[in-house]
């Protein structure tokens, strides 16, 4: 679950990036966040994955109050969600299966079991045949779909996706879209930025609309009751 | 912990995005470790000649080969300002050379008379006044059956002296060449960093750890810096051995000395230890700046 209480940011003085944004999007649930450009989504979307931190407000994930959370536990917390980003956000020196696979290889994770789960997850995005290439060998929507790949081999709660069909074409951007909806049908928490009001439409899911910082949301109102203690947390094992 | 095989492997993928700084901090180190370990060669050497007994000799009687030493001894006893005094034969003054300089001491075994004269030295009481030694010698010059009398005196301290200037300097020019190669260390690692910004970027992103992210450019740097110290190791023991062998050609009594042995095994195994340590404070120093992240206040 993810809750946002009085949420905003501002960069620098006067410009403000959000402002007094809250919302819920409950567990399991897909949700787009739109706006024009410069609304607000990718700043809340950084938010949540603990980029930055807000200017005010609580931000929960999962139950933790992420704005009181010591920076050594951010990377346990990053380990449960995925993040897909509209560049892809792939390094150009590491193969398809070790862009996956290096969270796993810095936890230690025994290289049998480091390729199991990166085949699988390949095999998931249909991308199962090219482990051992590297990303500029791929086409962009193939380089999206590595992308998804990584951010989901961690099996995340939570899965954030930053304009990902930005830069593909329709067929390859319907293709994603429905990617997502078959990870948010095995209970992963969805929520993609994007500006495409067509393919909004066409899906027919909750929307989160922004405008110069502002949340415009007729169906949920804002939670009454923020949460200010944060439960202990521990790190993956 | 990150995993070893990934620290090794990515810090591998870091040296080899930047070979032409590695090169550069890797030769500044070795050079930086070059310097002081010759003058620590010399000064080991020299040191081989400075009495390091707990009673320094004083005077030394050097006697014709006909002179009765015992004699000569007696007399010197009679003196109520000196506490011993020591008689070195001919044989004597030969294995005290050959321990002291065993690759030298080889060289005289075929020599068929001992090339050291006998030799009388004195030992003065505590406390005894300065000049001593010196009258000592002057008197002793004019008996019968010495050769020579020196007082030790003096040269005994300026070589010490000598030797401490020699150690000095050697540290003093590498802690600045230390200096020097940590801060090219420090460079060298932070143009590496520069170059793998966004792939840092993208593993924070991923969730990978601070230590995770950092491991493999401490082990680039401690790793670069040892191998300088090797290097370094290396180009002593060739100056070393390129010296031995043009002294060998043509011989030169003072310089051989300064050539007469190379370091100990722990001291030489102390350049690639301070390369190694130096890489890793460089790298400690360009990667010590904590990530800034504010803490959300709370509305």
């Amino acid at each position: 679950m993810i809750q946002l209480f009085g949420v905003s940011k501002k960069y620098g003085t006067f410009r403000d990036a959000l402002v007094d944004v809250s919302f819920r999007i409950d567990p399991g649930e897909f949700v787009f966040l739109t706006g024009p450009s410069g609304a607000g989504k990718s700043t809340l979307l950084r938010l949540l994955f603990l980029e930055e931190p807000p200017s005010a407000g609580q931000i929960i994930v999962n139950g933790r109050n992420i704005g009181v959370l010591p920076q050594s536990q951010i990377p346990y917390l990053r380990r449960t969600m995925g993040v897909v980003f509209q560049d892809f956000k792939l390094i150009g020196r590491k193969t398809v299966f070790e862009n996956i696979a290096f969270v796993q290889n810095v936890l230690g994770l025994a290289r049998v079991e480091q390729k199991r789960r990166a085949y699988h997850v390949l095999k998931r995005v249909g991308l199962h045949h090219l482990m051992n290439a590297y990303p500029d060998e791929l086409s962009g929507g193939e380089q999206q779909r590595v992308a998804i790949a990584r951010a989901i081999v961690n099996e995340p709660t939570v899965l954030l996706a930053d304009e990902p069909t930005g830069n593909l074409d329709p067929v390859l951007a319907e293709e994603i879209m429905r990617l997502f909806v078959e990870f948010n049908i095995r209970g992963t928490t969805v929520v993609v930025a994007t500006h495409d009001v067509e393919m909004i439409r066409r899906m027919g899911k909750r929307t989160l609309t922004l405008e110069r910082g502002h949340l415009h949301d007729p169906d949920r109102a804002r939670e009454s009751a923020p949460i200010v203690r944060e439960a202990p947390f521990l790190p993956l094992s | 912990m990150p995993r070893l095989r990934y620290v090794v492997s990515e810090a591998w993928s870091v040296a080899r995005s930047s070979p032409r700084q590695a090169a550069a901090a890797i030769t500044l180190i070795s050079l930086a470790l070059y310097v002081p370990g010759l003058l620590a060669l010399v000064s080991h050497n020299l040191g081989r000649l400075a009495v390091t007994e707990a009673e320094p000799t004083a005077v030394v009687l050097t006697l014709e080969a006909q002179a009765d030493a015992r004699a000569l001894a007696a007399r010197l006893a009679t003196d109520v300002r000196i506490k011993t005094v020591r008689i070195v034969g001919s044989d004597a003054a030969l294995e005290r050379f050959r321990r002291a300089y065993p690759d030298l001491g080889a060289a005289l075994a075929d020599l068929k008379e001992a090339p050291f004269p006998p030799s009388v030295e004195v030992v003065l009481k505590p406390g005894a006044a300065p000049r001593t030694a010196t009258e000592i010698a002057a008197a002793a010059r004019l008996w019968p059956g010495v050769d020579s009398a020196e007082s030790e005196e003096e040269f005994s301290r300026r070589f010490r002296d000598a030797i401490a200037l020699v150690r000095n300097a050697g540290l003093f020019l590498g802690a600045v060449l230390t200096l020097a190669a940590i801060l090219s260390v420090a460079s060298a690692v932070r143009l590496a960093l520069d170059l793998h910004r966004d792939e840092v970027g993208i593993m924070r992103l991923m969730g990978a750890t601070e230590s995770a992210i950092r491991a493999p450019f401490w082990l680039y740097a401690t790793a670069e810096g040892f191998i300088g110290g090797g290097l370094a190791l290396g180009l002593l023991y060739a100056t070393y051995r390129f010296a031995t062998h043009w002294l060998a050609r043509d011989p030169h009594p003072v310089l051989a000395v300064l050539w007469v042995g190379f370091l100990s095994v722990p001291t030489a195994l102390l350049l690639p230890a301070a390369g190694a340590a130096a890489g890793l404070v460089g790298s400690l120093l360009s990667l010590g700046k904590k990530q800034t992240r504010r803490v959300t206040r709370i509305a």
